[in-house]
């Protein structure tokens, strides 16, 4: 069936877009492509939409199943919101931001320690998809967290409840919480220091399908396609394993996605190098690594961006009179109509920034820091968190930075000037950038478990090489639709 | 019945890691579960491993000649931590230079220590003591 193609849709929350992919010579090659505005009442009113765009001939509203094998993943209406609860803040509880994150989800809040009557109000009230309780390792602490499924039974939260703490917790969590729609998984920290992530994100993505996939007729397409779908930040966290795992030249690269509301981050490379002679405090990261940032984006996290990258903005609009404030006013411009693009080179300039800006924060973020201390035996460098030195490949994809025309902008202003801690973040010290001109990367994601080898090449065939200061072709939807 | 868990290290920038091997081997084999966080630990980390793993003590090694600088003030963390019942050893090297044991002793009890240890200590001593002390500290919360 692959031979006569297939078809990959992905449903964000503005835009619907497909692709057909044709297989051959173990490389995915787009053979038409589409793009609809997501029909948020309704989804498969647009995604038929996109598949008549690709194959007109055929009757898509008819009942039946599909000349060719579809997989899609979606985005739309946010994705998924968990809550995060664990014990000691460097430990489970980091260890259950990595796990919801890898699974494609959005983190709300994150609480450590005991849920206070404040923590258990603020979660009603943000109401999350899933709330990930964990806590001590096997035969570790079982306090904290038979005390927070106590809180949690007696809220008014209704949500799905994962539990992936202490096993020997497990029969207390389940008396407390049985009632409530409750899964068990296993420990993400079993021993203590030793990550287990993989149980955790397999059964939130396994809740992503129930939750998300009923209501909004994600079902109707579910049942006529056979296929199950897959949250778009996990379709492109597959992609990115398969680019590492498969395609040499690759095997220490990062991908940023910047969108309107958040900024996400992936890398893939080992987090620490103990023959460096630096000694790690806290956990190893895991090599395939996710962040959020839901204050760094471009439309409706514009006005956060710039709040939080304050510093930054007024360093680089030094020279430039009134930039700043008239950047300002730019920004608010964003903050009113969410969908507004830059019509002239000022405002260009500005949307350049705040991307350069979201780039640079989110990356000092995700990335570890290293320290110089003095011992007996002379300074000795310790390190926290990911060492990203290494990473020589980066990836733009998204809309904006896709579209922003040049790079060499953004690449200079990405590095962050030497900050006046003794801390060195561990960025990139030197890297190539692509970009995602042809959008390709989560549709490709789509296949990337099934056929890893196979979509890893091509994603990285369809990414264009930037270089500094080069005006790059202007891509838009519309020429998304008409290539 | 489950095994009771202990967290081991080496306290500071200290990295004589010969000893904390042994240490290790040694408890596991007298049953109890070992979390061993190695060399240069620092007592945030002793704070956080016995917090996840809810151990019942900690054991502190410090060979390298600075044991008094880095052990102080573990005591009060833990208390500040919600670890008001766990046992507290110390061992090794403790001070640099040739001050007699019984003075070295006076003053990591005096820091909170329950029991001080120096490098030719008999290990299997010291796991009957801390049996023992494991004990009397269940009976005084039962
Ligand atoms: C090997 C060694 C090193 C090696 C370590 C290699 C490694 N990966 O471990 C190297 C060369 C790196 C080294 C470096 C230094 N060393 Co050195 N080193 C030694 C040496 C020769 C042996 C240590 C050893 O392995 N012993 C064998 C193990 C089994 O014994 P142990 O460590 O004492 O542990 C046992 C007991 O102490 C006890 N124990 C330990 N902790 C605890 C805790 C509890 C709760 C209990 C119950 C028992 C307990 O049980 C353990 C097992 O039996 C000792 C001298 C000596 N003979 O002890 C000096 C010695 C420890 N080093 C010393 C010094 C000064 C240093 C340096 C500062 C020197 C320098 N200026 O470079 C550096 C420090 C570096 C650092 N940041 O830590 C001094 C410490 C002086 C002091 N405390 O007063 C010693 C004593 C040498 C000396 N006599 O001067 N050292």
């Amino acid at each position: 069936m692959i031979e006569d193609g297939i078809i990959c849709i992905d449903i964000g929350s503005t835009w619907t877009k497909a692709a057909m992919f044709n297989l051959s010579h173990d490389r995915f090659s787009v053979k038409s492509r589409a793009v609809v505005a997501t029909t948020t009442s309704h989804l498969p009113d647009g995604v038929y939409a996109a598949l008549h765009q690709l194959q007109p001939e055929y009757d898509w509203h008819s009942i039946g199943p599909a000349p060719v094998p579809l997989r899609f993943s979606s985005s739309a209406k946010g994705g998924l919101n968990v809550a995060v609860v664990g014990l000691v803040p460097e430990m489970t509880l980091h260890i259950a931001r990595l796990a919801a994150f890898s699974a494609g989800a959005r983190i709300c809040a994150a609480y450590p320690y005991r849920l206070t009557r404040s923590c258990i109000a603020a979660i009603e009230q943000a109401h999350p998809d899933i709330l990930l309780l964990c806590g001590g390792t096997d035969g570790g602490n079982e306090r904290y967290v038979t005390e927070n499924a106590r809180a949690i039974a007696s809220s008014a939260f209704n949500g799905t409840i994962v539990y992936a703490g202490n096993n020997q917790a497990v029969d207390q969590v389940r008396d407390l919480l049985g009632e409530r729609d409750l899964r068990i998984t296993e420990n993400l920290m079993p021993d203590f220091g030793r990550l287990n992530i993989e149980p955790v994100r397999e059964t939130i993505r396994q809740v992503f399908l129930e939750r998300i996939v009923a209501g909004k007729g994600l079902d109707e397409l579910v049942r006529r396609f056979d296929t199950q779908p897959l949250p778009t930040p996990l379709a492109v966290l597959n992609l990115v394993e398969a680019i590492g795992n498969n395609v040499p030249g690759w095997e220490r690269f990062a991908l940023i996605d910047m969108g309107g509301a958040t900024t996400d981050f992936y890398s893939f490379c080992e987090a620490y190098n103990p023959d460096s002679g630096t000694v790690l405090k806290g956990i190893v990261e895991p090599r395939i690594k996710r962040t959020v940032e839901g204050d760094l984006g471009m439309r409706v996290s514009a006005a956060a961006a710039f709040d939080t990258a304050k510093d930054f903005l007024l360093q680089s609009l030094e020279d430039s009179q009134n930039g700043y404030a008239d950047m300002q006013s730019y920004v608010d411009r964003l903050s009113a109509n969410t969908s507004y693009l830059p019509v002239d080179l000022a405002e260009q300039q500005y949307d350049r920034l705040l991307a350069a800006a979201c780039l640079q924060h989110a990356l000092v973020r995700h990335a570890g820091t290293i320290e110089e201390v003095m011992t007996t035996k002379g300074p000795v460098m310790a390190q926290t968190g990911k060492d990203l030195r290494h990473v020589n490949r980066m990836i733009g994809s998204g809309g904006f930075l896709a579209a922003m025309g040049r790079a060499g902008d953004i690449l200079e202003l990405q590095s962050p000037k030497p900050a006046e801690s003794e801390k060195l973040h561990l960025l990139p010290e030197n890297f190539e950038y692509y970009a995602d001109t042809e959008y390709v990367l989560p549709l490709l994601g789509c296949l990337a478990s099934e056929f890893p080898r196979q979509s890893a090449a091509s994603a990285v065939q369809y990414l264009t090489r930037m270089h500094h200061n080069e005006q790059v072709k202007e891509f838009s939807h519309r020429e998304f639709t008409h290539a | 019945m489950t095994p009771v868990n202990i967290v081991l290290g080496v306290i500071g920038f200290d990295c004589h890691s010969v000893g904390n091997k042994i240490l290790e081997a040694f408890f596991s084999e007298a049953g109890f579960k070992v979390t061993n966080l190695g060399v240069m630990v620092s007592q945030e980390e002793f704070i956080n491993a016995a917090i996840e793993t809810d151990a019942r003590a900690i054991m502190v090694s410090s060979l390298y000649g600075h044991g008094e600088i880095d052990c102080a003030g573990l005591r009060e963390k833990c208390i500040e931590k919600g670890l008001e019942d766990i046992i507290l050893y110390v061992g090794g090297n403790l001070v640099v230079g040739k001050t007699p044991f019984a003075e070295v002793e006076a003053k990591f009890l005096k820091m909170g220590y329950d029991r001080v240890f120096g490098p030719d200590c008999d290990l299997a001593k010291v796991v009957e003591l801390l049996k023992n002390d494991l004990d009397t500290r269940q009976k005084g919360n039962d």
